[in-house]
């Protein structure tokens, strides 16, 4: 646009043959300062008023800070744990996941049985997650788009790369919660993990009921977290 | 010799006459499930699996796909699970170890690769059913490559070499894909996480391997029981920690094997819609 700036004179147009050179100088002149004012306020006025971060940005986002922190082996593993879990806490929807994963039980308990089952919940999952650090070998995150699943819902699509194996399919659902996209379920290679632990979860409480099922959650947690502490 | 001869000759019909009443069989079983079908799509208005009712204004996020899947035959299925898991954990891992041990990593990938390669039959018959004559002529493409160029199937360098991808397929997924309801989950001993629908489907895919046809059945059972043995030990040996990384992480590993199976299969009817 400014590249172009012949001279007004150029401006030979069949439709405007009357507009003076001068004239059109002084149009095209308001008309770059307008942009330039535009310019200079996009950049001094705060991003999220432009531009909403969208659910593949999110994704990004959590994937560009957890493969670092995963990769540094110097710093002690607490530390990375730590900084992990911050990661799923802030990025990670796991009221409405631990919703979904008791499906057709959840309006059968009471507020504090949900609560204390959310609380669980999110624990078992930060610790599955967590436990895998020692299992991540430096893959690399392939990420591949984006689909809207409705509105306020989006499905992001990503894969593991994997030398020599073929890639794993992830995917991850997010809703719209107020301009923040969280994640509130994983698909690894077509396997939804939380409509999994719906059906376990189901068959558990059908079979033995929701304290058993809680106690059986606590003590996989706490392997978990042991087999962490080394 | 000659009366030798003529009794191989009467055993080989014999046997041809009981493959053709167990492959008869499998297609009666099939036209059932068809006409089965249609009376459960009018009670349930379809679905492959019987979803739990849901209150008037529940809302369902998108993506909520799977069970819970109503179990008829778990008592059965319980059973078949703890044998398979036994069977895993004291038979097929130990020899698994010792496998390793004498066959380099290489060496038993290439054996993957050959049992892939012969199990093409299938694969090609039930492409071509599905209508994706492509993929069928892909894999009868891809068994020709790697019989030849790939050293009688021990490397795929049809994928390696062209980028021909396997696609997998069995008859299961053709009469899903036909509209033929799942069925009840079934776990067989050996074979694993089936349905009625998809352990139809392996039977008649049993009756395609030519071999069946062609030998007594004291030859080909004997064969076949041997050979699978050996894949799923050469199997189990490239994937060690497959089970136990399954139990760290479930609650209910039965529930965790069924979900997984039937969310792979709707997986797979999708991507073969497409």
């Amino acid at each position: 646009m400014f590249g172009n700036n012949h001279s007004a004179g150029n401006l030979r147009t069949p439709l405007a043959p009357w507009v003076s050179s001068a004239t059109a100088r002084i149009a095209f002149g308001a008309f770059a300062a307008a942009m330039l004012a535009l310019m200079v306020a996009t950049a001094v006025s705060p991003p999220e008023a432009w531009a909403l971060p969208t659910a593949l940005d999110t994704v990004s986002q959590v994937v560009n800070t957890a493969l670092p922190v995963l990769r540094d082996r110097s710093s002690p593993v607490p530390q990375r744990r730590r900084k992990l879990r911050s990661l799923l806490e802030q990025h990670f929807d796991f009221s409405d996941m631990s919703r979904i994963a008791l499906g057709y039980h959840w309006r059968e308990l009471s507020t504090q049985q949900r609560a204390q089952f959310t609380q669980l919940f999110t624990a078992f999952i930060e610790n599955a997650y967590l436990s895998k650090i020692q299992d991540y070998s430096g893959q690399d995150v392939a990420i591949l788009g984006q689909n809207a699943e409705g509105e306020g819902f989006a499905r992001v699509r990503s894969q593991i790369i994997q030398s020599g194996k073929q890639p794993i399919k992830v995917d991850y659902l997010l809703r719209d919660m107020d301009g923040d996209w969280k994640i509130y379920d994983v698909t690894v290679d077509a396997i939804s993990i939380v409509a999994n632990y719906r059906n376990q979860f189901n068959r558990v409480i059908n079979d033995q009921g929701f304290d058993k099922l809680m106690s059986d959650m606590r003590v996989k947690q706490q392997q978990l977290e042991a087999s962490m502490g080394s | 010799m000659a009366v030798s001869e003529e009794i191989m000759r009467m055993q080989t019909e014999r046997s041809i006459k009981k493959l053709a009443t167990l492959c008869g069989t499998a297609l009666l079983a099939t036209l059932l499930m068809v006409s089965a079908t249609f009376g459960q799509s009018a009670a349930t208005g379809g679905g492959d699996q019987a979803a739990a009712p849901k209150l008037p204004g529940e809302k369902t996020l998108p993506g909520e796909t799977g069970g819970p899947y109503t179990d008829p035959l778990e008592p059965f299925n319980s059973a078949m699970f703890k044998f398979n898991v036994d069977l895993d954990q004291y038979v097929v891992t130990p020899v698994a170890k010792g496998y390793s041990y004498v066959m380099p990593e290489p060496a038993r990938q290439s054996v993957n690769n050959f049992f892939r390669n012969v199990g093409v039959i299938p694969r090609f018959a039930n492409n071509l059913f599905q209508l994706h004559p492509y993929n069928a002529a892909n894999e009868l493409a891809r068994f020709g490559i790697n019989s030849t160029l790939g050293v009688a199937g021990l490397f795929d360098v049809a994928d390696s070499w062209f980028g021909m991808k396997q696609h997998n397929d069995d008859f299961g997924l053709t009469l899903g894909h036909y509209g033929i309801y799942s069925g009840p989950y079934v776990m067989l001993p050996f074979f694993g996480p089936s349905t009625v629908r998809d352990t139809v489907g392996l039977v008649v895919d049993g009756c395609m391997n030519p071999m069946a046809w062609l030998l007594p059945w004291y030859v080909t059972i004997p064969a076949d029981a041997g050979s699978e043995a050996i894949n799923a030990v050469n199997y189990r040996s490239l994937h060690p920690n497959q089970f136990e990384e399954a139990d760290r992480y479930a609650v209910d590993l039965y529930g965790a094997v069924q979900d997984a199976y039937m969310q792979t299969r709707v997986a797979e009817l999708k991507r073969i819609a497409q």
